[in-house]
Order: C-alpha cells, then sequence, then structure tokens
C-alpha cells in the first residue's frame, strides 16, 4: 500500500507536480496540490514518484504501508473529505 | 467585543444562585454539587476579555489547593517508575477509557503505547496554553488543582521515561504561570520526589496550544504547526497531554473515579462558567445552571468552540454531555465549550464574524487555510450582509470540501466543520438570507475584534 503525501508548511504552490503527475495530482483553484485520499492505484506509483521528485521545496512524498495517526474530528467530513 | 450582559435572556436568579455558589467554601456548597466535583469548584469568567491577554484584577478569584491540603485529601503520589507501576496504570487506563480533553479525545492508552514503542529522546508535555477563545477549564483547574496536574505530569513522564517534562502556558498567562511556579516551588521546599518540571511560556497566539506548535518550539523552532514527517529512527519525541487529562491521571492512579465528570466552559449571558458536570447531564440541565434559557429558547448552541459545530435547540433538547454518545451523532464537546445563541440572534451573522476570527487567526503557513480560510469567511459575510451574488452557496460548499483537511494541523477544518454545520441546521436561514433578507441585530456571541 503506497501513499503520496504532501506537507503543505513547504508547499509554496508552484504546482510542478501537477505537471508531471497529471491525473494523479490536482491543482486547487489557489494553486496548491491536491494528492489521492486513499492508496494510490499501482498504474499511478511512478507518476507520484515523479511528482516527489520534482518539487523544489521536497514538499512531497511517498509512502509505503503507512497511517496518518492523526485524529479527525467529527464534523471535519461533514462536506464528504477528510484525509484519515 | 461586545458584552451581552444585561440582555433580556437572562435568568437573573439562576445566575445569583451560582454566583453565591461560586463564592463559598467548597465544604459550604449545596451536597449535590459537591458530590458531583472531583476537579473544581465553578467560577465565572468574563466574557469580554475573550482572546485578550486578561486585565489583572477582573479575573475570578479562586482558591488554590496548597500541597498540604492535597496530600491530605489524596494521599501521596504512587511512582509509575519501575515497570509494575506502569503496567498497573496502563491497565487501568485501558479500563476505564480515559481519553484526552484538550479537543480531539484520543484514548491516552494509545498514546502511550505508541511512545513505549518509538525511541528517541522523549519530551512529556502539559498543555494549559488555551487555544479556543471560550475555553478557560484549564486555567481554571491549574489555578485551583496545581498539585493534581503535576501529579499526572510526572506520572506521564515516568511511566514514559521522560528526559524533559514541561508545563506549556499561554505567553500572556500571567496568573497561571504564577500558580504553577509557586506550586513547584511548594513542591521542591517539600521534598517531593519525582521528575524536574519546567514552565514555559509560548506566544500567545491562536495556535500557541497546538501540539505539533508546542513540539516544535520545545525543539528550538517557531512555535507553528508542523507536519510529522517521515523522521530518523531515533529522533527526539514529543507527547502533549491537555491539563485536565494529567489531573484525571494523577486521580486514576490513586484508584479514584477519574471519568464521571467533565469539565465545561458554558458561556453564560454574564460571563464564561466553567463548570463541572457529572457525564449524562442533559445538556439542558447544565445550561440551566449558567443562566440559560430563561423566558425564550435560544436558537440553538455552538457545541465544542469557534471550531466547533451548531446544534439546534431541539437536538439540544435530546443531548447529553457524553462525549461517545455526541460523537455516534456527529457531534463533539471538544475542549468542553457550550455557547448557546440566544433567541433573536442570527446564526449566519454569527458564523461570519468567527469564521473571519479564525481566519485571521490562520499561521499563515498552509496554502489552502491561508487563502482558503478568507475565502470562507468572504462567502459568509456575503451571505449574512445578503449581498451574495447567484452561486454563491455553490460555491461555498466547493471551498469548504477543497479546504478540509489540508492544513498542517485542524485549523482550517474547524471553520470547515462551523460552516459546514451552519448549512446544514440553519440551511432555512441561509436561504432568507440568499434570497435578500437581512438581520438587523449584531453579534452576540464573545468573538474577539480582528485585527486589520
Amino acid at each position: 500500500m503506497t501513499r503520496l503525501r504532501v506537507d503543505p508548511v513547504a508547499c509554496d504552490g508552484i504546482g510542478q507536480c501537477a505537471l508531471v503527475a497529471p491525473g494523479v495530482v490536482f491543482l486547487d483553484r489557489w494553486g496548491y496540490p491536491v494528492v489521492p485520499e486513499g492508496p494510490l492505484r499501482a498504474g499511478d506509483v511512478a507518476a507520484a514518484r515523479r511528482a516527489v521528485v520534482s518539487c523544489p521545496r521536497k514538499a512531497l512524498w511517498v509512502e509505503e504501508h503507512g497511517r496518518d495517526e492523526r485524529t479527525v474530528r467529527p464534523g471535519a467530513d461533514a462536506v464528504g473529505r477528510a484525509r484519515s | 467585543m461586545r458584552p451581552v450582559a444585561n440582555a433580556p435572556w437572562v435568568d437573573p436568579t439562576a445566575i445569583d444562585r451560582t454566583w453565591r455558589s461560586s463564592s463559598a467554601a467548597p465544604a459550604e456548597r449545596d451536597p449535590a454539587v459537591r458530590h458531583d466535583a472531583v476537579l473544581l469548584h465553578d467560577v465565572w469568567w468574563p466574557l469580554t476579555e475573550v482572546g485578550t491577554s486578561t486585565v489583572p484584577g477582573s479575573e475570578p478569584r479562586m482558591v488554590t489547593e496548597g500541597l498540604d491540603e492535597h496530600l491530605a485529601h489524596l494521599g501521596p503520589r504512587p511512582s509509575a517508575r519501575d515497570e509494575s507501576g506502569r503496567d498497573a496504570l496502563l491497565a487501568a487506563l485501558d479500563t476505564v477509557d480515559l481519553t484526552g480533553h484538550g479537543g480531539a479525545h484520543v484514548p491516552v492508552a494509545v498514546k502511550w503505547r505508541a511512545a513505549l514503542r518509538a525511541d528517541g529522546p522523549l519530551t512529556v508535555v502539559a498543555n494549559g496554553a488555551e487555544s479556543e477563545p471560550l475555553s478557560s477549564k484549564d486555567a481554571t483547574l491549574l489555578r485551583q488543582r496545581p498539585h493534581l496536574v503535576l501529579d499526572g505530569l510526572s506520572l506521564a513522564a515516568e511511566a514514559l521515561g521522560a528526559r524533559r517534562v514541561v508545563v506549556w502556558l499561554h505567553g500572556d498567562d500571567a496568573g497561571t504561570r504564577r500558580v504553577v511556579q509557586a506550586a513547584l516551588a511548594g513542591r521542591r521546599a517539600a521534598g517531593e520526589q519525582g521528575p524536574t518540571i519546567e514552565v514555559v511560556s509560548g506566544p500567545s497566539h491562536y495556535l500557541a496550544g497546538e501540539s505539533s506548535a508546542i513540539a516544535q518550539a520545545l525543539h528550538g523552532g517557531p512555535a507553528l504547526p508542523t507536519v510529522r514527517r517521515p523522521g530518523k529512527p531515533g529522533a527526539p519525541r514529543t507527547l502533549v497531554h491537555n491539563v485536565e487529562t494529567l489531573a484525571r491521571l494523577a486521580l486514576l492512579a490513586r484508584g479514584r473515579p477519574a471519568v464521571d465528570t467533565m469539565l465545561l466552559t458554558i458561556v453564560g449571558p454574564y460571563g464564561r462558567h466553567v463548570r463541572e458536570v457529572r457525564r449524562g447531564t442533559s445538556l439542558v440541565e447544565a445550561l440551566h445552571g449558567s443562566g440559560w434559557p430563561a423566558s425564550e429558547a435560544p436558537v440553538g448552541v455552538l457545541l465544542g468552540g469557534f471550531g466547533g459545530t451548531w446544534v439546534a435547540w431541539d437536538d439540544v433538547l435530546r443531548a447529553t454531555v457524553d462525549e461517545q454518545a455526541l460523537r455516534a451523532v456527529g457531534l463533539s464537546l471538544g475542549a468542553g465549550i457550550v455557547a448557546p445563541l440566544p433567541a433573536g440572534a442570527c446564526p449566519v451573522a454569527e458564523t461570519a464574524a468567527i469564521t473571519a476570527y479564525l481566519a485571521s487567526m490562520s499561521a499563515r503557513q498552509c496554502g489552502p487555510c491561508l487563502f482558503g480560510l478568507p475565502a470562507l469567511a468572504g462567502s459568509v459575510r456575503r451571505l449574512a450582509d445578503s449581498s451574495a451574488p447567484r452561486g454563491e452557496r455553490r460555491r461555498l460548499v466547493e471551498d469548504l470540501r477543497a479546504v478540509a483537511g489540508r492544513g498542517a494541523c485542524h485549523h482550517p477544518d474547524g471553520s470547515v466543520r462551523l460552516i459546514g454545520s451552519m448549512l446544514s441546521v440553519f440551511g432555512e436561514h441561509v436561504d432568507h438570507h440568499a434570497r435578500g433578507r437581512r438581520c438587523t441585530g449584531g453579534v452576540v456571541m464573545p468573538v474577539p475584534e480582528v485585527a486589520r
């Protein structure tokens, strides 16, 4: 199980990741990357790794069978989206 | 700041009763109240100083429990230094399912087991820096029962083999700092055994109590939230516990009931009422004791503080002070904040004021928070002013999806939660605004002014 993660503190919204990994990384309307929430599909792993390497801020990384240990309080997913 | 004293919804007799009970010595108080309280006696904090440093002299007067009194009442603190003491404590944590009281309600045993599995020098922190401006339960607890909190901190530090042990406070909370330092001096003078404890005052901004910000600050960085990235094995670690959690740990270690109550800050008409309430108490009963709802039922209640959720009054009538039960229906008390919205107030205008404040409190580190929160606040402001163009609500919902879960910390998620609950709980009211109707009254919640 492989996940693509982004450190939003390190990210400056340069957008290189979305250029090298189209279909895997999207940019929101402010230009910041949105990465898949769950495990990457096998066919997307190579693109995710390209995104990691391309980032001038080193804000992305790939996590193997990792889990995000932080707890999301209820309600954060009330509008259908929370990182878990 | 908008004081709401002398508001028409006040039940003066309830206020009077509570004032009397809080000014009396604990032993003279109503036996039923005394029976419920294991942590503190109730006090009123001013409404007018929410989110600012407290003006000296306006703080509620509280009696601080001395070390002698503390030991006479509870006996000496057990040790958790050896394996048997630690295992007994872990077993007790599992049995009563002690969860964190800082807002996230993570089981303490889960945090401890993770800490015991990892290596690298550990710092254990008692977090007394309340980030939610409405909350004052942690400052109240530290000022009344510093030794109980320090016992819990010592126990956690011993059980987990901490190298460094810290009480973390907001920079502007001089009153609490004085009490904690005096308590530590008293413990040293009495020859109390235990780890050396530092008191560290962080900055005073909204995110200075966020656990990753504390961890970064204690390791020489700025007190700003960070993301945990894959680290080297053996890197320094920080475990942050809320002070109420630690007080309950200190009771649990002595075989005392530790989880039958919860500390709440109830925003009343005259002030913020910090009180201890038995778990399972109906929410309405808790509100009655703080002056609500008087003649006319409130519109609803903001549960969990500014980054919490609106709850319609009809649902409040069925709710109890029980985090697990509330979670089952998608609600949370967070750090124990209950803020009723009085009859006649406009939930959209209140939400607009709160989201503008939350946007101003961003650490400005993460794009989705830096740009997303002002966008959210702008949309809600336009809805409140009935100046929203067509499609504003659709845009707002899209932005909520774009912001949720995308900060280094959960600050943006608080705004998402608040606005999401406004749309679902007060949808009809939002419709009225969308059709051009405007509410005239001002904002009644004590929302700190937004600096421009």
